[in-house]
């Protein structure tokens, strides 16, 4: 599902070049839980957003669900990420103006859809995440939890074969991030979804099934999470 | 949910702003409509006061050098003529020290009521003025203005004449609008002969009736071919051109306001391009956001400025109806309330709506543009990293 080989990712501040990621390379099968690790600047995002086709590497090669994104242009890699990738963020980040239900159809205004598919999906995602009576709740009227789950239906409610997740229980107490880990893992399990998170909460390490730690943009050691199938 | 519902709760969602933002374009285009009916309306005025089959005769040289008396005889024999007219002004002043006063000129009474046949004046006052020597016909304005009534005695002093004069009011001069006031020319003259003074052998200008409007051209070119070599020679023009050459000062006015909304409009431009960019840097993240979901640069680009061209054309409509139903309002009081015959001209036509919806699109388009370009292009990772 997910090749990464040999990719280095380096920015270019000012006259400095910031070397990001050096030299990694990962493969994540379908239906895995993979949660990426490390302390902050470790590279951990930017390998993230490589993988979501946010952004391109300075060399190496990303081949996510067929496709190799290193040629891919800004239009082609928007395309990409409508049809295959979910967005999940730390700070939950739904549209404050729309109810939950107008957040979740948000990725299938690019799609064909019809109207009123677009509603039954959306209740569908919804009713997945547990919160198929909140669908006219604004974004204000909901708890952390609650808007982090609205986030994850949006996530999945256009069917994505890979899920991002940056720091899903950033932002969330104990119990939620704990159901938030679990909704997450329930979505590999049952739907066969690939779900890559970047996370600093120890707990992720007892849901996901595969753990790699990064630090100063290098790859230090892959582990098996405790959460393996 | 579909891209329009999902434009308009981005443009409700700062109510405040956006209402602000759709007032000042619905003020600028209502402003826009309402001067671009002025050349229109003027002519509506003109036509309205001008007849098409009445020559105006001055002096080539201006309308404040004299002819000859003469010449209103040679004229009154052409062929067509059928009646024609002198107006000299008296400049008689009216309380003076308070500013009071009002255009009066010296006319012809048996030669008045053919030539302004079209004003209607009551028969019976205008053989009264043509019977007493001091007899006065006055506007309807100007009576109304002074509170005075037929019979009423009026005094004025002459300040272009070194007469004074006393007038009996005998009549009025049916137009709501009239300034005039009208005096013999022959009183003037008797005048003029007892203080001492030379006899009134001049004329300011001659009001010329033509029986037919397709014999104006010819007899303007006529008259002013037959006094091409006096000692005065005369230009001629129709009644309508020369109200239009005494409005051109207010034309030039026009201009200027003309010129002046055309910088409203630009300012309306940079206030609604500022309220974009406003609403464009509140929502970075928002907008990498949906990047992130797949929206393309060009989507974003276009979400981002049909709003503003939807919040510009609301605006623009609300003024351009606005426009629309004031004017309309003003033509319909002007059916039954006389003083505001010509606002009546003053129509903002179907063409003028169109216009000014169309100068809303313009607004929107412009301001919206650059906000909605540089939202469009920035990286979606560089962004995300900025705003979370």
């Amino acid at each position: 599902m997910i090749e990464i080989r040999d990719v280095s990712r380096i920015y270019r501040r000012g006259a400095d070049e910031v070397h990001a990621l050096e030299h990694v390379s990962l493969h994540v099968d379908r239906g895995r839980f993979v949660a990426l690790m490390g302390p902050s600047g470790s590279g951990k995002s930017t390998l993230l957003n490589l993988v979501a086709g946010l952004d391109r590497p300075s060399s190496g090669t990303v081949e996510v669900a067929g496709q190799r994104l290193n040629d891919l242009s800004e239009d082609e890699l928007a395309r990409f990420r409508a049809r295959h990738v979910g967005f999940v963020f730390q700070f939950f980040n739904l549209i404050p103006v729309l109810d939950a239900r107008s957040n979740v159809e948000l990725p299938l205004l690019l799609t064909k859809l019809g109207k009123a598919e677009c509603r039954a999906r959306a209740d569908m995602a919804l009713q997945v995440v547990g919160l198929g009576e909140r669908a006219h709740h604004k974004p204000a009227e909901l708890s952390g939890g609650e808007q982090q789950r609205v986030a994850i239906a949006r996530a999945i409610v256009s069917d994505p074969e890979i899920v991002v997740a940056d720091e899903p229980t950033g932002d969330l107490d104990a119990k939620n991030a704990v159901e938030i880990l679990g909704l997450l893992r329930d979505l590999c399990r049952e739907f066969q979804k690939t779900v890559v998170m970047v996370t600093h909460d120890p707990r992720g390490e007892t849901f996901v099934d595969e753990i790699h730690h990064l630090d100063k943009g290098v790859l230090q050691d892959s582990a098996p999470g405790k959460g393996a199938a | 949910m579909k891209f329009l519902p999902f434009i308009w709760r981005q443009l409700v969602r700062n109510r405040l702003r956006t209402a602000l933002t759709a007032g000042a374009i619905a003020l600028a285009v209502a402003l826009v409509c309402l001067l671009l009916t002025m050349p229109a309306g003027m002519n509506a005025m003109l036509k309205n006061l001008a007849s098409n089959t009445r020559i105006v005769v001055h002096n080539k040289a201006g309308i404040t050098y004299q002819l000859p008396y003469s010449y209103i005889q040679k004229i009154r024999a052409m062929p067509g003529v059928v009646g024609a007219a002198s107006w000299t002004w008296y400049g008689g002043a009216f309380e003076i020290e308070k500013g009071v006063t009002f255009p009066n000129f010296a006319v012809e009474p048996d030669a008045a009521g053919v030539v302004w046949q079209d004003y209607k004046i009551d028969p019976q006052q205008l053989e009264s003025f043509r019977r007493h020597r001091n007899g006065a016909l006055v506007g309807r304005g100007t009576l109304r203005t002074q509170h005075w009534k037929i019979g009423d005695q009026v005094a004025l002093r002459g300040t272009a004449w070194p007469v004074d004069l006393s007038f009996e009011i005998v009549g009025e001069i049916p137009n709501d609008r009239s300034p005039v006031f009208w005096l013999q020319r022959e009183y003037l003259d008797q005048a003029l002969r007892a203080a001492g003074r030379p006899a009134l052998d001049s004329l300011g200008i001659i009001w010329v009736r033509v029986d037919d409007a397709s014999r104006v051209e010819p007899l303007m070119r006529e008259i002013d071919d037959t006094f091409r070599n006096s000692e005065a020679q005369t230009a001629s023009e129709t009644e309508q051109s020369y109200f239009k050459n005494f409005f051109s000062m207010l034309q030039g006015f026009v201009t200027v306001i003309l010129i002046v909304t055309g910088l409203v409009a630009l300012c309306i431009v940079f206030i609604a391009a500022n309220t974009a960019s406003m609403a464009v840097r509140e929502r970075l993240g928002e907008i990498a956001v949906l990047k992130a979901l797949g929206f393309s640069r060009r989507l974003i680009f276009a979400t981002l400025l049909a709003e503003a061209v939807l919040l510009s054309t609301l605006g623009g409509a609300l003024g351009a109806l606005t426009a629309f139903g004031l004017t309309q309002a003003l033509h319909g009081a002007s059916g039954w309330n006389p003083a505001l015959g010509p606002l009546g001209g003053f129509v903002v036509s179907e063409a003028i709506l169109v216009q000014g919806l169309f100068l809303a699109l313009f607004v929107g388009m412009i301001s919206g543009v650059v906000p909605a370009f540089g939202a469009a292009r920035r990286s979606v990772a560089a962004t995300l990293r900025e705003v979370f």
